[in-house]
């Protein structure tokens, strides 16, 4: 299903700001490097108490609109209504593109529907995760890694927005530029860059309403389709991590990336780590029959590289997976280790 | 041409076109102009992507009602689907959409990146992969997903999937989570 004309302006307009955007970066470039001199430190301590209100005001702020992703030549865009009411998140996904579909969400109560098409089987898309709250409850010392920087105020979607800068320190994460509304302090649009400046990833919102006055009909599931419901689990990530890194080992990675909740991955030996902005999954999984390449590939900011070892006569694939560099996966998958215990336990499956 | 076909003829570009709508394209009165509009869209995209694709020689109707008649054209190179100079991965939008034959993995590969860093050993699957392999970088080769089976597909799928589920939405960054979800389980 597609939404009219409008959805059609949007697509260009994202078409032709991806142009400007291109053209325009070196002169922002040049125009920031002069401009940051004065007040450096002032700048950055404003920027992280922008920040800090990032996460709270994802989940508190009511809202509704579109926005468009997009990542490599992939570009999605989707509706949403949000709703904070009664200490409980509200909200309403529509795809406005490709495959049609809806995520519903009460609470810890996800409601996904989509059509009985295309090749994405229901239970792959259900998050089956801890869902917003796993990450945002633990604020990291992110300006570690990142050097924070407020770049100035701007528009979007009719709001107006703080412009801020997060510059990787070192080449092992990339660099990100977060838009926030100044009010509620609601993320309207993101990049995600390299270290040339590249855009590699595009959030935002072409439309944006903040409002409390968003009414119980919007919150329904409307598309008509097969239905599938689950129950989010509240994060228990300490512990599993513990117990799912067991039988492997992370000798190297990047400066400031922690595990953070773990993956409920089918095979259960996966592990995500986290800076605190990026982050990026291990998975280590005994080879069955299925070969995978050696190698990299990567869409938008998300690499995945993959790698086979061999442990104990065992063979082993481990892929790493996130919105780090290349080279970063790379080494991260260079890096682990594997225990001949868990070889062992599992041939003797 | 009014606004409706224009719609058509931008979710064209964007693989999303449903088969009413193009049929209804292809019967507009002005061809001309339709193909005049098409070209000057690709060529822009194109500009974006730094692949100059071969729009100006190909006639669109033609090939599009072909694909619709179900003369299926495959998404690879191999039998007269016009590349582009240069070896950058041309696709074609509207059997992709109706054929859905592209619809394996990520659109077999369409919207990952094909850098323009200098070709390279390409890794080698079930059939050569051709000069779209390209490297990413000295130190890490990339993985030609053109070369990849439906299975390999369907498991790199899976692990971005859990990556997305698993960081993204839980990476306190909201409508980005559901976003890179979305993105990482259709690619269409």
């Amino acid at each position: 299903m597609r939404f009219p004309v409008s959805s059609v302006t949007v697509r260009f307009r994202h078409v032709l700001a991806g142009l400007f955007l291109g053209l325009a970066m070196p002169l922002a470039h040049a125009g920031s490097a002069t401009a940051e001199a004065p007040d450096l430190a002032d700048d950055a301590a404003t920027a992280m108490s922008w920040l800090e209100r990032l996460g709270p005001a994802l989940n508190m702020t009511s809202y509704r609109g579109v926005f468009v992703y997009a990542r490599g030549d992939q570009v999605h865009s989707m509706q949403i209504a949000h709703r904070f009411r009664n200490g409980q998140v509200e909200e309403r996904l529509v795809m406005q593109d490709g495959g049609s579909g809806e995520f519903v969400r009460k609470g810890l109560n996800v409601v996904c529907v989509l059509p009985d098409r295309g090749r994405i089987s229901l239970n792959e898309v259900i998050p089956s995760g801890p869902f917003a709250e796993a990450f945002s409850s633990q604020l990291m010392p992110f300006g570690d890694w990142y050097r924070p920087q407020l770049v100035g105020e701007d528009r979007v979607a009719g709001y107006d927005v703080m412009t801020i800068a997060l510059t990787a320190r070192d080449e092992n994460r990339y660099s990100h530029r977060l838009w926030l509304e100044k009010n509620t302090g609601l993320l309207v649009k993101s990049h995600v860059r390299d270290a040339d400046g590249e855009v590699l990833e595009h959030f935002q919102f072409t439309s944006l309403e903040i409002t409390d006055d968003i009414a119980d009909e919007e919150l329904e599931v409307q598309t008509q389709g097969r239905e599938i419901t689950r129950t989010l689990q509240a994060s228990d990530a300490s512990q599993s991590v513990v117990s799912r890194m067991n039988g492997w080992t992370l000798n190297w990675q990047p400066e400031g990336f922690m595990p953070a909740a773990a993956p409920r991955s089918g095979k259960g030996k996966a592990v995500a780590f986290s800076d605190g902005v990026a982050a990026f999954s291990v998975f280590v999984e005994p080879v069955g029959s299925l070969k995978m390449p050696t190698g990299a590939s990567r869409v938008g900011a998300t690499t995945i590289y993959m790698r086979e070892m061999s442990v104990a006569e065992r063979p082993f694939l481990v892929a790493v997976v996130g919105e780090i560099p290349p080279r970063a996966a790379r080494k991260v998958a260079d890096a682990v280790e594997i225990d001949d215990i868990l070889a062992l336990e599992l041939s003797e499956r | 041409m009014d606004e409706r076909l224009r719609e058509t003829l931008s979710a064209m570009m964007d693989d999303e076109a449903d088969e009413l709508s193009v049929r209804r394209l292809l019967s507009h009165g002005d061809q001309e102009e339709i193909r005049g509009q098409w070209q000057r869209w690709q060529q822009v995209r194109d500009l974006m992507h730094e692949n100059h694709g071969p729009a100006d020689a190909v006639d669109v109707a033609v090939a599009v009602r072909e694909a619709l008649d179900g003369h299926v054209r495959p998404a690879r190179s191999a039998d007269g689907v016009p590349e582009a100079p240069g070896g950058s991965y041309w696709r074609w939008p509207v059997a992709a959409m109706v054929v859905m034959a592209l619809v394996i993995g990520f659109g077999a590969g369409a919207g990952w990146d094909s850098q323009t860093v200098e070709p390279a050993a390409p890794f080698a699957m079930t059939e050569p992969a051709d000069d779209q392999a390209l490297m990413l970088s000295a130190a890490v080769e990339e993985v030609a997903l053109q070369g990849l089976d439906e299975d390999q597909l369907q498991q790199m799928r899976q692990y971005l999937l859990e990556h997305a589920q698993h960081s993204s939405v839980g990476a306190g960054r909201g409508s980005v989570g559901y976003a890179r979800l979305v993105s990482a389980g259709g690619g269409y």
